[in-house]
């Protein structure tokens, strides 16, 4: 068993690493060995960033705050229609707000005060008829759904035309609000199945809504710059970063839900913990693309273990069973192991296999710790864990994905393809 | 009497459910996704816009680093260690433009417009079909390789020929066709 102390250093290597091959992670380093006691991680990131922010760093980020408000948007929501302890409803609602907090900061280095100050209101109020659209739902308040959901769309329209004025015309009003009005359909989708206690649709929909927020992150980012840089943005490696870093966050945020759902009955388990296998499902194909069909299917054994791993502890906490959480915890660190040899060998050693593994076991610990606080109905720390381990898991994917860089580009065809030689086609012109 | 036990028979609370028990039960039968299937290899092109109908050869990487091409001019080729048709990534199909003997298996291949459909066969019998975004020109000695080529998590296909200035002396071409394609829904 690994020291807790060896284990943080270990994973600030890692960090500071992927802050090494990836700027979005730059001063991720020194926040994620920040003690767990910190709170409200997003914050701090953004604040230490926002001055000297590179174009993809600024992507990053947006993508990881869009991302979560998402995310904390679909938990408020499913509080209010769940009537949910106060403590939860207040710990989503913190988190909420300190996501927007750092968000109005990216908008303000990315597109300057002015612009940063007509958002904040503008997203203030997106976040108010949220949940005043959960408000009507738990009431069966008919016409303050409807209230709520006009307002929405009319947010929805006011973002768009926020968007257009603020890049200067390189996004028109029409496409940004298409864009929200998506997110908000969404949202209140989800919390309309959720009231109906349709669990398999309410977690489909928050998973398409993560994967959209996410995604959003990118055009936003894009559309703060000149159209030159935003090509630079849009390169195959760039997109690579923000593919792995959007299905690893969602791997953290789907586990959460599941640990959550287990204390909300079976069914509701069984809907996050599909979406959970979803996510698997697109982590290996992902790997395939890059590591062919063999090694993506060892990968897959190996990410199943895991995944068990932290269904089983998160069982043995839900039946108060010591033993069974012993157990359980145990097989985690060999999972770990298992998985760092493997990212370890896929990518040909540019990453040692220690400090992988060191890494994985933080994300497990941040789990461990995130549904532990929970069952004791510790909600700001079990909120707490959460958000530090989503930021956690996007630098160990910064991490691989630049491992994986390293490794991919040397195995590249060189030049173009000899495939002609009778030029025809010039005696054609 | 009766009133009195017929009024408690209908208050006493029915017990709650215990959540977190059952909730546990289906935590402890969770089963993770296992046994991935690797999607099937291609095996056949067709591109019915431009009258393409070939088998596809396997392609590696050649000695010096650069993509084998395709060993008989009237047939295509797969790059077998990039991206299988359909799964996440760029998957390349090459086929050459011409011969000194005439027009090869890629010869109108440049032909092509947005909205263009190419279908690829596999070898299980399945096929999928891509839609064409746009084709693009480069010199060899620029050509796109992060564009064609590296790891995207986007179901993609690229078929690349020859094309532009022919230099006589060398027998080849000096740039390449590149259709980029996506997977259609």
């Amino acid at each position: 068993m690994r020291s807790r102390t060896g284990l943080i250093a270990l994973v600030s290597f890692i960090l500071a690493a992927a802050a090494a091959c990836a700027p979005g992670t730059a001063d991720r380093s020194g926040a994620s060995a920040t003690p767990p006691q910190m709170d409200h991680h997003a914050v701090r990131l953004v604040a230490a960033t926002a001055a000297q922010a590179s174009p993809r760093q600024v992507r990053a980020q947006f993508e990881q705050l869009l991302g979560l408000h998402a995310l904390l948007a679909v938990r408020q929501m499913r509080s209010v229609v769940a009537s949910a302890a106060t403590e939860l409803q207040r710990a989503t609602e913190a988190s909420l707000q300190s996501n927007t907090d750092a968000l109005s900061r990216l908008v303000a280095s990315a597109y300057g005060s002015a612009p940063a100050d007509r958002f904040t209101p503008l997203w203030q109020r997106h976040l108010a008829d949220l949940l005043a659209y959960a408000k009507g739902v738990a009431g069966k308040d008919a016409s303050g759904t409807q209230t709520a959901r006009t307002l929405l769309l009319a947010d929805a329209d006011a973002y768009g035309s926020w968007l257009a004025e603020a890049s200067k015309g390189r996004v028109q009003a029409d496409d940004a609000a298409a864009g929200v009005r998506m997110h908000v359909e969404e949202l209140m989708a989800q919390a309309d199945a959720y009231a109906a206690r349709d669990y398999q649709q309410a977690y489909r929909v928050e998973r398409a809504a993560y994967e959209h927020m996410f995604t959003a992150g990118g055009g936003l980012a894009k559309a703060g710059v000149t159209p030159e840089v935003a090509v630079g943005l849009d390169a195959p490696p760039e997109r690579l970063r923000s593919a792995f870093a959007m299905l690893l966050g969602e791997h953290l945020e789907l586990i959460v839900d599941a640990q959550r759902a287990t204390f909300a009955g079976a069914q509701e388990f069984r809907a996050a913990a599909a979406q959970v296998n979803a996510n698997t499902s697109a982590l290996t194909k992902a790997m395939a693309g890059i590591v062919g069909p063999a090694k993506a299917a060892e990968f897959q054994r190996a990410w199943a273990n895991h995944v068990e791993g932290l269904m089983n502890y998160t069982a043995a906490v839900a039946g108060k069973d010591e033993a069974a959480k012993t157990v359980a915890k145990q097989n985690l660190e060999g999972f770990a192991e298992r998985l760092g040899l493997y990212f370890s060998d896929v990518v040909r050693n540019v990453l040692a296999a220690d400090p992988v593994t060191d890494a994985i076991t933080a994300h497990d610990q941040h789990l461990i710790d995130h549904v532990d606080a929970y069952a004791a109905k510790e909600y700001t720390r079990a909120q707490q864990r959460e958000l530090e381990g989503y930021h956690q898991m996007l630098g160990v994917a910064n991490t691989l994905v630049a491992a994986i860089q390293r490794t991919v580009k040397p195995r590249l065809p060189v030049g173009g393809s000899k495939t002609g030689g009778g030029g025809m086609v010039c005696r054609r012109l | 009497m009766e009133g009195r036990y017929a009024g408690a028979s209908s208050t006493v609370p029915t017990p709650a459910p215990d959540r977190p028990a059952e909730g546990a039960e289906a935590a402890r039968g969770f089963r993770s996704v296992r046994g991935y299937q690797a999607t099937p290899v291609p095996v056949r092109v067709e591109i019915p816009r431009i009258g393409v109908t070939s088998s596809l050869d396997r392609l590696g990487r050649a000695s010096d680093g650069t993509v084998q091409e395709p060993t008989r001019w009237e047939r295509a080729g797969w790059y077998a260690p990039g991206t299988r048709p359909g799964d996440p990534g760029s998957a390349v199909i090459l086929g050459h433009v011409d011969s000194k003997g005439g027009p090869a298996v890629f010869f109108r291949l440049r032909e092509l417009r947005r909205g263009d459909m190419v279908a690829i066969g596999r070898a299980d019998g399945s096929s999928v079909r891509f839609v064409v975004q746009r084709i693009e020109q480069y010199p060899k000695d620029r050509f796109p390789t992060d564009a064609v080529y590296y790891p995207t998590l986007t179901p993609a296909l690229r078929p690349v020929t020859c094309g532009g200035e022919f230099d006589a002396t060398a027998g080849r071409y000096r740039s390449n066709v590149i259709v980029f394609a996506t997977m259609a829904s």
